[in-house]
């Protein structure tokens, strides 16, 4: 086929149950929820603390597992890989980004931004490369050799995406990714993550409860209670 | 990825200079005990080795008495060699052997006031054929000095001291015992030895010995040199033969004597040092035990510190066995170095040990490769429990984790 491929379903919940403990104590932080993410998509999840929104991304980056029901990840149920599968899930196709940035304090921008690669075995050469390249393009080419307490939050926040965006992932799990900063900061991230969607139709999921900040997506996604609330998906292929 | 470790590791131990230093003293205190003891013990067995083959190899030493029989629980009592039985080997041994007779005692030997207690020895000629020696004054005793009984001696060097200080103690008249000689001779210094060493000795003829102090014809010990490739066990065979006949011993009875020779001591001196050596650093090596209680400890420690680094790693693609290796080998390359700065202070005070103690440095090269293996090991052992708890964390309860 010539023509244009129609979106193609990336990431696919199929009735996901995720239960902690058993019997009459259980609870269900996921319950029985199904939606599919398509290649290329802008996806903001919302919802109140305890609706299940944190548990469905450490589902969708391969941290956790589903109790019941299918998590397919291009296709290919994860519930089938062992740990080290599922590490190497996250090292070669998931970048995460996290609310408080989470860099390894007292290590410069470029070795946390080299981290994904040490655990794919590159040389260091090679590793370095690749870091400078990605610093480059997050804006922070002079910076690889600061540690994070000598950066700004929102430099931080940039070298925490350079180091997701290293291994070249699939997709870009970000964690209330603008949660740490004021509102100046906030929107050049966001200016940031949607040129890297926009630009290199990178599939970006991002958890935020700011209406301002998932407004930038095109699909928002809503849990309550552990179940889909909304779903304002415009998107196509559904 | 393993030399990745190895930086990281080094790093992180950098960066708790005081923490890791004092995490290992129980490895390093433990190692340097070790290599210490083990090398002090090596110097010592190399100083009783040499100094037993500047006596001679080819040396075979008669005494009376026997070693106990453990079945036996009565002492035989033994009669002394005599003269007799002396004059009897030498007799058979003929040419190729040099056979010598000494008897000693601890004597007062004093000279113008000042006296000193000495083992007072007296020798036949060929005593002075067994071995090399050297004198600092004077000569040894003349052939017809010890057939005429002359009362004429040769002292060590400590006695001469004692009894002279920095004069000339040739032609002097000592008095040994009940006796007067002249000295003739001064022996050079040497040390103490294994064997009692020579500095205190006081030589003089053996007849004089036996009609002028001891007053029997006694004699101590009779020594056997054999010359050039004469080999010592059908010697000793024949002395044992020889002996038995010349001490009327029955068929039916156990030797009274006893045969021995040089490498039947260096290898009863040897033995038992090595058995001290072995003790001593299985002791030592419990602080190695210690040590790694230690490691385990600082692990945990580091492993508890770092749970948010470990959700991180996790979360960007390490798996399990990475983390494990990491956490590894921290305790490997940690313990390492306590490894290696304990057999730096353990040769250092070993060093310093020998010189004190003047015998040889011979640091045990297989030993220390030994003891640096083990310091792996038990980085690698007590580390291992503390990795195996960071490897297994759950990466959503290590992100979390403040």
């Amino acid at each position: 086929m010539t023509a244009p491929c129609k979106a193609s379903t990336l990431l696919a919940f199929d009735r996901v149950w995720r239960s902690y403990g058993s019997g009459h104590t259980s609870v269900d932080a996921l319950a029985d929820v199904s939606f599919e993410i398509v290649q290329g998509a802008f996806v903001a999840v919302t919802g109140p603390s305890g609706s299940g929104k944190s548990t469905a991304m450490n589902i969708l980056g391969g941290l956790d597992v589903p109790t019941r029901g299918a998590y397919r990840f291009m296709g290919t149920g994860v519930s089938a890989f062992d740990k080290a599968g599922r590490a190497e899930l996250r090292n070669r196709h998931i970048g995460f980004v996290f609310q408080g940035y989470n860099l390894l304090p007292r290590t410069t921008a470029l070795e946390n931004i080299e981290l994904p690669l040490v655990y794919r075995g590159l040389s260091k050469r090679m590793r370095r490369e690749m870091s400078r390249k990605v610093l480059d393009q997050v804006g922070l080419g002079g910076r690889g050799h600061h540690t994070p307490a000598e950066l700004s939050g929102g430099q931080q926040q940039r070298v925490a995406i350079a180091r997701a965006l290293v291994s070249e992932p699939t997709v870009l799990l970000a964690d209330e990714p603008t949660g740490n900063l004021d509102t100046e900061r906030s929107l050049e991230i966001m200016a940031l993550l949607t040129a890297l969607n926009r630009e290199r139709e990178l599939t970006t999921v991002m958890v935020t409860h700011e209406a301002g900040i998932a407004a930038f997506a095109d699909r928002r996604i809503g849990f309550r209670d552990g179940r889909i609330a909304f779903d304002n998906d415009t998107a196509p292929g559904i | 990825m393993f030399l990745q470790s190895v930086h990281l590791a080094l790093r992180t131990i950098a960066r708790n200079k005081l923490r890791s230093v004092l995490t290992l003293l129980g490895v390093i205190i433990g190692v340097a005990a070790v290599v210490a003891l083990v090398t002090i013990g090596r110097g010592a067995r190399e100083r009783i080795r040499s100094e037993l083959a500047g006596m001679g190899t080819h040396l075979i030493f008669v005494f009376a008495g026997m070693v106990p029989d453990p079945s036996s629980p009565s002492v035989v009592e033994a009669q002394p060699l005599t003269n007799e039985q002396f004059n009897g080997l030498a007799k058979i041994l003929g040419a190729r052997t040099t056979v010598a007779a000494l008897a000693a005692s601890r004597l007062r030997v004093s000279h113008g006031g000042r006296s000193i207690s000495a083992p007072v020895t007296g020798v036949n000629q060929s005593y002075f054929a067994l071995r090399e020696w050297t004198l600092e004054r004077g000569r040894l005793l003349s052939p017809l000095e010890t057939a005429s009984n002359a009362s004429v001696c040769v002292i060590g060097s400590k006695v001469a001291k004692s009894l002279f200080g920095q004069e000339n103690a040739i032609g002097a008249r000592i008095r040994v015992g009940q006796i007067h000689c002249r000295v003739v001779g001064e022996l050079a210094a040497r040390g103490a030895t294994f064997s009692g060493g020579q500095d205190t000795l006081v030589l003089l003829p053996l007849g004089l010995f036996q009609t002028r102090l001891s007053g029997k014809a006694y004699v101590d010990q009779i020594l056997i040199g054999l010359h050039g490739d004469a080999s010592i066990a059908p010697t000793k065979l024949r002395v044992m033969e020889e002996m038995r006949r010349l001490r009327r011993i029955g068929p039916a009875r156990n030797d009274d004597f006893q045969v021995d020779d040089m490498t039947e001591y260096m290898h009863r001196a040897s033995s038992v040092i090595d058995n001290v050596t072995a003790l001593l650093s299985s002791i030592a090596a419990i602080s190695l035990l210690v040590g790694g209680i230690g490691i385990m400890n600082i692990m945990l420690v580091s492993v508890s510190e770092r749970t948010r680094e470990i959700g991180i790693r996790m979360a960007i693609g390490a798996r399990e066995n990475d983390i494990l290796v990491q956490f590894l080998t921290e305790a490997s390359v940690l313990s390492l170095l306590g490894g290696l700065i304990g057999i730096g202070l353990g040769l250092t005070v070993a060093w310093a040990a020998t010189v004190f103690m003047e015998i040889s440095f011979v640091p045990d090269l297989k030993a220390i490769a030994f003891i640096t293996a083990i310091s792996i090991m038990i980085g690698m052992i007590f580390g291992l429990f503390p990795a195996l708890r960071g490897a297994r964390l759950d990466p959503i309860e290590a992100l979390r984790h403040e």
